[in-house]
């Protein structure tokens, strides 16, 4: 009778289940930093504004009728609400679990402590990205390395699971080495995860001078694969240069050997988040994904969810991209990687083509070669 | 546990149904989450604490054809593997 322990282990079917299980939630649109790439601002799809607090409770009660099992806030900087500790009591009423993603600047003890009373936090994330002020505040601002160390041991304190998410960017590869060893060592936390920044948002304007090039990439390939033996596992990653370093690999190792596609390979698979969940903008707004912001499938407290999440026409487009195969693009052509390939993030797809059913240029493991790069 | 036995599902756990009548149970205080099959489903929306195990039973054995002989045990099995996950109480003694 009992299947198994795990959800995430239960047995894959292609069919959709009836609610979504977690939702993204941009819970306000203000921020206490101006990130130089934040994916969130300057993006031509958003409207920048806050919902009163009763929207977001009416929709916690919605979602908490569906089943939905975990909520993540984030942003803008989520601990900018006063009304904060209202919005994740009602998540916890609708017995859901939450997790929050931040800069860390604006957590006191007295929201630190709620949170950790609430039994229900997963974790708060916070973004360093050096080992210093200087490397740190190059991008965020003057102070915010300050800010988000001092969010860290307060979360430590109160005793909240803290996540630690590393963005890589032109300033910070030469530091990898310094960051690991400050947060592990230093910090004493258990594990961080990587990625990089992206052709999104703020970092559109300033993509020249922070985007990792492909010596950067390789750079950092190399080094976090490394640390992350030194390390024992302790560095994690589902995009940016570690997730590739890894998925490039395995794709020219199994090219070499002339081995069988991949069960996942040569079509558009990059992403699997449309069947498990969904997404709200800070102004309502509900989307497949953050990163996808300008597909706007209905509104909140308007608009049923499990209506949308079962029938909306063009979240069932996007759960079907995976059909179209990698051979039907010009951009693939010729390519020896194709079998081995998903086709990379749809999100990133959309904002550097215009169209999320193309392959992102991104990560395309050929135009790295075709650069210079080699894999380590 | 016997078949006198009146299980109560936690108020707190969620009942997700997801594929036609499989479900997962979840436990937000602890975020554990079980697996259930449709008669798993149709045992955990009996324990109100009202039914014993032996009412429960009935109830499997008259909304599922083919029920094996085995049911009483792996029901009361899969009471008390709910039970030791505190997905489940059991009503007061006096009740049994
Ligand atoms: S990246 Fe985060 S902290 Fe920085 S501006 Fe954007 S929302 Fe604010
Ligand atoms: S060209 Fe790039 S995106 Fe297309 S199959 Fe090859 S590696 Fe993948």
């Amino acid at each position: 009778m009992r299947e198994q322990r795990s959800i995430d282990t239960k047995p894959v079917t292609s069919r959709l289940m009836r609610t979504p299980r977690s939702i993204d939630i941009e819970i306000t649109a203000r921020c206490n930093l101006r990130c130089r790439y934040c994916y969130f601002f300057n993006n031509p799809a958003m409207e920048y504004r806050d919902l009163p607090a009763n929207e977001w409770l009416d929709l916690f009660d919605e979602l908490g009728s569906l089943g939905v099992m975990q909520v993540t806030l984030a942003g803008g900087e989520p601990f900018i609400r006063t009304d904060l500790t209202e919005i994740l009591e009602s998540i916890v009423r609708n017995r859901m679990r939450f997790s929050l993603l931040s800069n860390g600047a604006l957590i006191d003890d007295r929201i630190a402590s709620f949170i950790a009373g609430t039994g229900r936090c997963d974790y708060v994330q916070i973004s360093v990205d050096g080992s210093s002020s200087k490397i740190h505040d190059s991008c965020r601002g003057e102070g915010s390395f300050d800010g988000a160390i001092r969010g860290i041991r307060t979360l430590q304190r109160n005793r909240v699971n803290v996540a630690v998410r590393v963005t890589l960017h032109r300033n910070n590869v030469c530091d990898l080495e310094n960051i690991t060893k400050f947060l592990l060592n230093d910090l004493g936390l258990a594990s961080f995860s990587t990625n990089s920044a992206g052709y999104m948002g703020a970092c559109r304007l300033n993509s020249a001078d922070l985007l990792l090039n492909t010596q950067d990439r390789q750079t950092a390939m190399t080094t976090l694969l490394s640390l992350n033996e030194i390390f024992q596992g302790r560095i994690s990653a589902n995009a940016g240069p570690l997730a590739e370093g890894r998925m490039w690999r395995r794709m020219e190792d199994a090219r070499s050997q002339g081995a069988p596609s991949f069960s996942n390979g040569g079509r558009l698979t990059g992403c699997g988040c449309t069947s498990s969940k969904l997404a709200v903008r800070s102004d309502g707004v509900i989307v497949p994904c953050n990163m996808l912001a300008h597909i706007e499938l209905g509104r909140i407290n308007q608009n049923c969810i499990s209506e949308i999440w079962q029938h909306n026409h063009d979240l069932n487009r996007l759960r079907n991209r995976h059909t179209i195969s990698l051979s039907d693009f010009s951009f693939c052509d010729g390519c020896s990687y194709i079998s081995y390939c998903t086709g990379n993030c749809p999100g990133l797809a959309y904002s550097i083509m215009g169209n999320a059913y193309h392959p992102s240029p991104d990560a395309c493991f050929r135009r790295f070669i075709e650069a210079n790069g080699t894999i380590p | 546990m016997n078949y006198l036995a009146k299980p109560i599902a936690n108020p707190v756990v969620v009942l997700r149904e997801e594929f036609d009548d499989w479900a997962v149970l979840f436990n937000p205080d602890t975020a554990d989450a079980v697996g259930i099959n449709p008669v798993g489903v149709t045992v955990w929306k009996q324990m109100d604490g009202t039914r014993s195990i032996e009412d429960i039973v009935s109830v499997v054995q008259s909304n599922f054809e083919d029920v094996p002989e085995a049911v009483h045990e792996e029901i009361v099995a899969f009471v008390q593997m709910l039970e030791k996950n505190g997905f489940v109480g059991l009503a007061l003694k006096s009740n049994i």
